[in-house]
């Protein structure tokens, strides 16, 4: 075919042929390459958590994807569209200015009002020193009961909102926990300690508007507290909710039998 | 069910019910063995030659070559899918869509698989791209079916990236993502691959000038036969990839994808072979009345030899090309999964049938005065490679199926347990 082959002359058909041929072969190269480069791009600039966090929101199903004025009772129903990323929403201010008829209990949880929670079970409070302390809240805390291992990030280290913030491991199962804000790591805890990380931010990124606050907590902990509810239900069971009760500490201890990768996906927001 | 018996847990997405590690190896074990012998018949063509089949001079063209028109048929929903997906904006599909890309894959490495056997030497299948005939309709396919192979692989590389166990690398991650977002590239170039290959396939059999059976005339350089293959291949692609989702849900257990994307996968199948059969009949009668005779040939002459009588004609159109049409078409048929999946099986029924025609008929048949009738019986070797091609599909599926997200709304519908007559409603 090419030149250099015994007998071979160019025609119009090698031409046409050829040219489209490499005209394809080029674009699936192109293809390929420009994603491989991107892709190395990613990585190089951190983005990949941010990647991932858009990739596992995908897959949440839209019963988890709630948005925070449906869990304050705001609006009857709506779905998150945004990842929540509340701070981009147009929406947000027009839904905000609703008023709220969530209930005000924490279904016998510790969950202080001063503080901001992250919907991968993590909270926020701002500290006199200037400081940001992050923290596994009180449904997450009673699950794991005490974990076998927990990895932290190094002081120094940056971490990105939505990205894995530290991982914790407990019969076997394995749970990566979002950072629920962007920031410095400057000093780390523990679970005996009650906080896991202290974290610098600067002051233009202080803006945590996708975290739930106020009237949006209880609404988002029933919606928890069914989910739970649902997955632990004993195989083959007509789904049933109970009416009352608290939520014990260390389940995972308790019901060493249930399908904890499930509820642990579910909880900490990862497929 | 129970997940303690999940030994394979971690590789497997979160939400999702899959079978114990037992049971799925006692599912892959017969398809195992079956690949194994095929693997042992393909042994033997490759080491010995092709007289360790039936073909011959006369029969060339034997049951590997229906295989691969007939997988290559069937596995044009997956670039049939991503055209409606992401060139017209059917979003719908994306429910079926990496089902389709899967099964377009194995198809199509299927194809080529047996199509290295029935060549022979592959280390030399390089020749066939530095010394090719560009006056031949089979050069065409061999290009666009290695480069769409190609584009099915890119394709398919994303969905294994998702794997849940692979996506916690970050490079791996990045890619998936980024391979993702220029998929529409990949769909728009494999529909033009698509297009030309499944065209050319059919070309192949309309340009036999010789073969009066299958000689067609046509538009510029290109037979009738070349439009009628695209066109019965996106016909029957849809009902594949409805009839296929069907079974993974009745092995399963679970709904896969809502009602609606059924309907609408049975509504587009079923106007694409309406429009099909319209097309088949002008061009049957075209040739029956007009190109046969031509070439010295009575209409009815090609159906008086053995078992290829006329009924396979009428079969063809009428049970596998128009009844499904009618079923398809007719919402009331459409809306019944029974009916809808009876209408499907008879589209893919039909398209194999028409691939079976056009490879054995065709040489089968006298052409010459001298000429006789034969016939052609594959021998076990023949089979047991059609054997190993049907075990890799669905080996590689049924792991596709366990391991990756083929279905998206899986999570959404689970708990709806299929039984025959209900729906699962549409979202």
């Amino acid at each position: 075919m090419f030149p250099g082959v015994d007998g071979f002359h160019w025609t119009f058909a090698h031409v046409i042929f050829l040219a489209i041929f490499f005209a394809v072969g080029m674009t699936i190269v192109a293809t390929t390459v420009l994603a491989i480069w991107r892709a190395h791009r990613d990585v190089k600039t951190r983005r990949v958590e941010q990647l991932r966090w858009h990739a596992e929101f995908e897959d949440l199903p839209p019963a988890e994807r709630t948005c925070r004025h449906e869990l304050a009772g705001r609006v009857e129903h709506r779905t998150c569209p945004h990842a929540f990323a509340c701070g981009t929403c147009p929406e947000y201010s027009k839904y905000a200015a609703l008023p709220t008829d969530a209930p005000e209990y924490a279904f016998g949880m510790d969950y202080p009002p001063n503080r901001l929670y992250h919907r991968g079970h993590s909270w926020v409070r701002e500290d006199e020193d200037g400081l940001v302390t992050v923290g596994l809240d009180d449904l997450a805390s009673r699950l794991v009961g005490k974990p076998d291992a927990v990895v932290l990030p190094e002081k120094g280290q940056w971490l990105e909102a939505n990205g894995t913030g530290w991982r914790l491991r407990k019969n076997g199962c394995e749970m990566r926990v979002m950072a629920p804000i962007a920031g410095e790591v400057v000093e780390t805890g523990s679970p005996a300690e009650g906080w896991y990380l202290k974290l610098r931010v600067p002051p233009e990124m202080r803006q945590w508007r996708h975290l739930l606050r106020g009237g949006e907590v209880p609404g988002w902990l029933m919606r928890e507290l069914e989910r739970l509810q649902l997955q632990l239900s004993p195989e083959g069971s007509a789904p049933s909710l109970a009416d009352g009760g608290m939520l014990v500490d260390g389940l995972m201890d308790q019901m060493p039998k249930a399908d904890w990768d499930n509820v642990m996906g579910g909880t900490f927001l990862q497929s | 069910m129970a997940s303690s018996t999940l030994i394979d847990r971690r590789f497997i997405a979160r939400g999702v019910e899959r079978t114990g590690t037992a049971r799925f190896a006692m599912w892959l074990a017969p398809w195992v063995l079956l690949l194994g012998v095929g693997l042992y018949a393909a042994y033997l063509c490759l080491y010995y030659g092709l007289n360790q089949t039936n073909m011959d001079n006369r029969f060339a063209f034997g049951l590997w070559i229906f295989l691969d028109l007939s997988i290559i048929a069937l596995g044009a929903g997956a670039f049939f899918t991503g055209f409606l997906v992401y060139l017209i904006k059917m979003k719908e599909l994306k429910a079926v869509l990496n089902s389709a890309v899967v099964l377009g894959f194995i198809c199509y490495s299927g194809a080529m698989l047996v199509l290295a056997i029935d060549v022979g030497q592959p280390a030399r299948a390089w020749f066939t791209f530095w010394h090719p005939n560009t006056h031949s309709m089979l050069t065409e396919v061999t290009f666009c079916i290695s480069c769409y192979l190609v584009v099915l692989s890119l394709e398919y590389i994303p969905m294994l990236l998702k794997n849940r166990k692979l996506r916690q690398a970050p490079s791996f991650l990045a890619f998936e993502h980024q391979l993702h977002m220029l998929v529409p590239v990949l769909a728009a170039v494999g529909t033009l691959l698509s297009f030309f290959h499944q065209g050319s396939l059919g070309g192949l059999y309309g340009v036999l000038r010789g073969r009066p059976f299958a000689f067609r005339e046509g538009f510029s350089i290109w037979p009738s036969t070349f439009f009628l293959f695209i066109l019965s291949a996106i016909a029957v692609g849809p009902s594949f990839l409805a009839l296929t989702t069907r079974l993974v849900e009745k092995v399963t257990g679970k709904a896969l994808i809502p009602d609606s994307v059924y309907q609408r996968l049975g509504l587009i199948s079923g106007l694409l072979l309406a429009f099909y059969v319209a097309a088949k009949s002008i061009d049957t009668l075209v040739w029956l009345n007009v190109t046969s005779p031509a070439v010295g040939f009575a209409p009815w002459e090609h159906y008086s030899y053995g078992q290829f009588g006329i009924w396979l004609m009428a079969a063809e159109i009428g049970l596998f090309g128009l009844v499904p049409a009618g079923l398809l078409l007719w919402p009331k048929t459409r809306a019944s999964r029974g009916w809808l999946m009876t209408a499907a099986a008879l589209a893919c029924c039909g398209v194999l049938l028409n691939r079976f025609i056009l490879t054995v008929q065709t040489l089968a048949l006298p052409t010459l005065a001298f000429d006789e009738f034969m016939t052609y019986t594959p021998n076990w070797q023949e089979v047991a490679t059609f054997g190993l091609v049907v075990a890799y599909g669905v080996i590689l599926y049924s792991l596709s199926y366990r391991y990756l997200p083929l279905f998206p709304q899986e999570k959404e519908l689970a708990g709806e347990v299929i039984e025959e007559g209900t729906h699962v409603s549409g979202r």
